[in-house]
């Protein structure tokens, strides 16, 4: 193996010899210049892993060099800073002089590339600044009234509402019936020392994103509804919940709405997918004799399993939790409240509602508090539905001067570009694939799942991570992804994603006529079983890859723009914890541009329920980022068809849009490949 | 006043790539005449414009037994002789064969299932007994296609036959054989430009040299498609001449198989009278199919009945004529 950099013209000299200590251990090695940092730790039996076989490519081997001088080749997995700082990859780098490098120890390295579930409590940055007040629709209002008399013989509801008024502000107190039948009994037990747990009927949009936004049509300020008297003071915490009805997956957060910060999260597969994988099948199924309840209940059910689950969980009562802030795509949505979707599907598309309601949770069927209001997130139309409204929102591409791409990946690809000026959208079937839907050895991102794959470009052996470092039962949509790039990068599969059946490795093998990748086998790292990736896999992902890149290079198109004139990309989906831009832009997910210039923004829709939810102006940019977006049919585009087919390869059929992809396959074909079988 | 007129034409930043098929005895194989294609630098026959440095050819296709699906037109006019395939070769190069189509049919498993050996021995014979270049394909079942196209590889090296079919899901044997034994590997994709493209840059990955892989587009014949694979070659021309290195191989077009797959050549009886002579309209429809294709830029025809071919070949000769 020819491991040595291009070094002049490879006539070999005397080299000087240099001199390496390694530290912490101290040791020293002695070897020519122009060795390279790696061979030069490895025979001074210092160990650094090199998942990836050597390549550059997964970044492990960083050392830093305290002194000395080395000769490295540039690699994305540091920073000017970093490489200013003497950071540098071991299998990337010349010794060129004596040299002083500090080798992490390898637990350092093991929490450095943690992944950071543990960290469930939010430090979701919300998309605002500080230039208003950020207050959430749900309030909890203490107030110590004083009792009537024969002088003062006020009512009760209005001696309540005359100290909400007086200390909070709350304009317009309302009550539901159910509220006002024991509200004499709950007032007095509690000696008029009480909670009042009250919630707005409409959302408010601050006037500096009215004016910012232009006319929205959003109302500004309405009644305030009380929802229950708790005895004492209970303002330390007000339950509400974020639920992200996915095709695929649900989601949700229990959040303390009194700080904003998420207690919680518990997700699971939504239980429709037993009536069909994709939103058409939904709808199809809907129509058939009870279809539309029996949707409407799986649902259901998987949310309050989810509820129970969280409660149990966190010790608290289901009666606590006085909102559920929902986002969904159209048709998730109208299975969820029980409107009939039949004509999201009939040319010529329409919703039954775009923005729905505030709900009560009693008529739902969720056993949250029965005065409970849910809020779903307002859609756009058919295919363009509340979960990316929530998206834009959580994202704030919606405030932002920059030209902004948004790539929200699920079983529906939804897409959106745009800034605080104009937003156009578009919606293109991906396929739950990178979900983990569709996928032999597919699964959520949970822990269990490995989510990081590395794959030695010589030996072909693969290197992997779960979540939470527990045994692997599954791959879910980050390491899919992972393991595609490096199939591919590794020369596993082709461009057309086939698999190489003359390759000498038995990680690649025939099981049912299909040929699949042996990602880990039973008994390592304490899988129960083998999680592999078939060929059949690979191709349910090419498709999603496929479906988005055409979705996303039609849209920018159809503005009359082109992909470099996007100044940043956000993409979201239920990857998991993390994705790697790089791999990513490798497998032709993402257009090939400088990394900094796109941030993956996790479960963006599930971020925006949770912002209205704490947030009632974000309730209200909701309505007004549902008002701006445009909508664009793809099926209106014969455009879209042609682009789909070239972008079923890898990276693409045209490796002109992917430089730096080229660069890479040429470097790792001037490497050399993985041995042939004889 | 007098006007001065320029005709405009376009600056292409590519062209076609110049594949030769057949090598002679100084180049190793045993053939008497090669055939060259390719190097157009403008679209079909603007002469004007570009180049086009070699003509478009024509080459009979012939099967290793007796065809048993083919429209009696054909079965009459050849007679005897498709029951011996080394006479009809010489048959078909008499009549103006440029090159010798052979479609290995006998190999397949519901047919005579000949085995890869007695197959590339048929190639060996007909090589011995013409000697303008050969295009061998497969039997038309994969697994098949790829031993059998392997065994006439290696008994053949250094020929350079074109071999066919390279598809999407079954190319790499091919291709290799190709590569180890100097041959060239025709790609076939669906009527679609950018499944063409990809398979092109799959077989290329392999180490197939470019100037050894030829592009069958896939044809439909007139009234059943045809106007999709010419918007199709068109497209892929246009690439080629923008200068997508990936798109630059000469293209071969089965107009003869799909010509007399048509109902209206291959059906003489219950059909309308308008439709007058049955001969003479099937004829026409490989004629109309082929004289098509090559004006959608085909370099080789693959063709089934001579009298087609002789008129074929009499436009060809009047669309090079500058």
């Amino acid at each position: 193996m020819d491991t040595r950099l291009p070094s002049g013209n490879g006539q070999v000299r005397e080299a000087r010899r240099c001199a390496v200590v390694f530290k912490p251990s101290g040791r020293v090695i002695e070897v020519p210049a122009g060795t390279l940092l790696l061979d030069a730790a490895r025979q001074a039996g210092v160990s650094i892993e090199t998942p990836c076989g050597g390549y550059g490519r997964c970044g492990r081997c960083r050392v830093l060099v305290e002194s000395g001088d080395v000769a490295r080749r540039d690699t994305y997995h540091l920073t000017a800073d970093e490489v200013a700082q003497g950071h540098a990859l071991a299998c990337q780098t010349q010794v060129q002089g004596s040299l002083t490098v500090f080798v992490e120890p390898r637990e350092a390295i093991s929490r450095r590339y943690r992944p950071q579930e543990e960290a469930r409590a939010a430090q979701i940055a919300l998309p605002l600044d500080g230039s208003f007040i950020c207050q959430p629709s749900l309030r909890k209002l203490h107030v110590a009234v004083e009792g009537p008399s024969m002088e003062d013989n006020t009512n009760d509801f209005d001696r309540l509402g005359r100290d909400l008024v007086r200390e909070y502000g709350v304009p317009r107190l309302r009550a539901d019936l159910p509220v006002l039948r024991t509200l004499a009994a709950d007032v007095r037990s509690a000696n008029w020392d009480v909670t009042a747990v009250v919630d707005d009927e409409e959302p408010q949009l601050p006037q500096q994103w009215e004016e910012e936004m232009g006319e929205t049509g959003v109302h500004m300020e309405g009644p305030t509804r009380l929802l229950a008297v708790e005895p004492g003071d209970t303002t330390g915490r007000a339950l509400g919940v974020a639920v992200d009805i996915g095709t695929t997956t649900v989601v949700v957060y229990l959040v303390n709405t009194a700080n904003a910060q998420v207690l919680d999260t518990a997700s699971a597969y939504n239980a429709q997918i037993s009536c069909g994988d994709d939103v058409i099948s939904r709808i199809i199924y809907s129509q058939r004799g009870d279809g539309l309840n029996h949707l409407r209940k799986l649902v259901t059910d998987t949310i309050n399993g989810l509820l129970d689950e969280l409660a149990k969980r966190n010790g608290i009562e289901l009666r606590d939790i006085y909102e559920m802030s929902v986002a969904g795509n159209t048709t998730m949505t109208h299975l969820f409240l029980g409107l009939n979707p039949k004509y999201v599907r009939e040319a010529p598309y329409i919703p039954t509602v775009n923005l729905p309601p505030a709900v009560l949770a009693a008529d739902l069927g969720i056993p949250i508090h029965p005065q409970a209001r849910v809020k779903c997130a307002p859609g756009v139309g058919s295919y363009v539905g509340g979960d990316i409204t929530a998206g834009v929102l959580s994202s704030g591409m919606f405030r932002t001067d920059k030209l902004t791409l948004f790539i929200d990946v699920g079983t529906n690809g939804e897409i959106v570009l745009g800034n605080k000026e104009w937003l156009i959208t578009c919606a293109c079937s991906a396929g739950p694939a990178f979900e983990g839907g569709g996928v032999k050895d597919g699964m959520r991102a949970i822990p269990g799942a490995v989510q990081e794959v590395w794959i030695n470009s010589e030996t072909l052996e693969p290197t992997c991570r779960t979540i939470g470092d527990l045994p692997p039962q599954g791959i879910c949509g980050s390491g899919l992804l992972g393991a595609l790039a490096e199939m591919f990068i590794s020369g596993i599969i082709d461009k057309g994603g086939r698999m190489r059946r003359d390759l000498d490795t038995p990680r690649v093998r025939i099981a049912n006529n299909i040929a699949e990748y042996v990602l880990v086998k039973a008994g390592e790292q304490g899988a129960k079983r083998d999680i592999v990736l078939t060929e059949a896999d690979i191709n349910n992902l090419l498709r999603a890859k496929g479906a988005i890149y055409a979705g996303f290079s039609v849209l920018v198109r159809s503005v009359g723009l082109t992909m470099a004139d996007v100044e940043q990309v956000m993409i979201a989906g239920a990857f998991g914890q993390h994705i790697h831009i790089e791999k990513a832009i490798q497998i032709g997910l993402l257009p090939d541009m400088p990394w900094d210039r796109i941030k993956y923004v996790g479960n963006s829709s599930a971020l925006g329920a949770y912002f209205a939810l704490v947030c009632r102006e974000a309730r209200a940019a909701l309505q007004a980022v549902a008002r701006k977006m445009t909508y664009l049919e793809l099926s209106a585009d014969n455009s879209f068809m042609d682009e789909y087919t070239r972008a079923l390869f890898l990276p693409h059929t045209d490796i002109n849009e992917f430089p730096s992809v080229g660069r890479l396959l040429e470097q790792t074909r001037q490497k050399g490949t993985a041995a042939v079988k004889a | 006043m007098p006007v001065t007129v320029e005709t405009p034409t376009e600056k292409w930043a590519g062209k076609v790539r110049e594949i030769t098929l057949g090598a002679t005895a100084a180049e190793g194989g045993t053939r008497t005449s090669t055939v060259t294609v390719g190097g157009e630098g403008t679209m079909p026959f603007l002469h004007f414009e570009g180049e086009t440095p070699h003509r478009p050819v024509v080459a009979i296709e012939i099967y290793d037994i007796a065809p048993q699906d083919w429209s009696p037109i054909l079965m009459d006019y050849w007679g005897d002789v498709v029951n011996d395939v080394v006479a009809w070769a010489k048959k078909a190069v008499e009549l103006g064969a440029d090159a010798i189509a052979l479609t290995l049919r006998g190999a397949h498993p519901e047919v005579n299932d000949r085995s890869p050996e007695d197959s590339a021995r048929v190639v060996k014979d007909v090589l011995a007994a013409v000697g303008v270049p050969l295009i061998v394909y497969g039997p038309g079942a994969p697994d098949k296609d790829n031993e059998v196209l392997v065994a006439v590889a290696e008994a053949t090296a250094g020929e350079r036959l074109a071999l066919g079919l390279c598809e999407q899901n079954n190319y790499r044997t091919i291709a290799a054989a190709c590569m180890g034994s100097g041959h060239i590997a025709v790609a076939r994709a669906p009527i679609d430009v950018n499944i063409q493209k990809q398979l092109n840059i799959l077989i290329s990955d392999m180490g197939l040299p470019l100037d050894r892989i030829l592009m069958d587009p896939t044809t439909g014949a007139l009234g059943y498609g045809l106007e999709y694979t010419y918007s199709v070659m068109e497209r892929l021309r246009l690439a080629a001449l923008q200068g997508d290195a990936m798109t630059q191989q000469p293209m071969i077009c089965t107009a003869g198989h799909e010509a007399w797959r048509a109902k209206e050549s291959k059906v003489g009886e219950g059909v309308p009278e308008a439709w007058g002579d049955w001969k003479e309209r099937g004829i026409a429809w490989e004629t109309v199919t082929a004289t098509s294709l090559i004006e959608a830029g085909a370099d080789i025809l693959v063709m089934r009945h001579p009298e087609a071919v002789a008129i074929v070949k009499k436009t060809i000769d009047q669309l090079v004529a500058k």
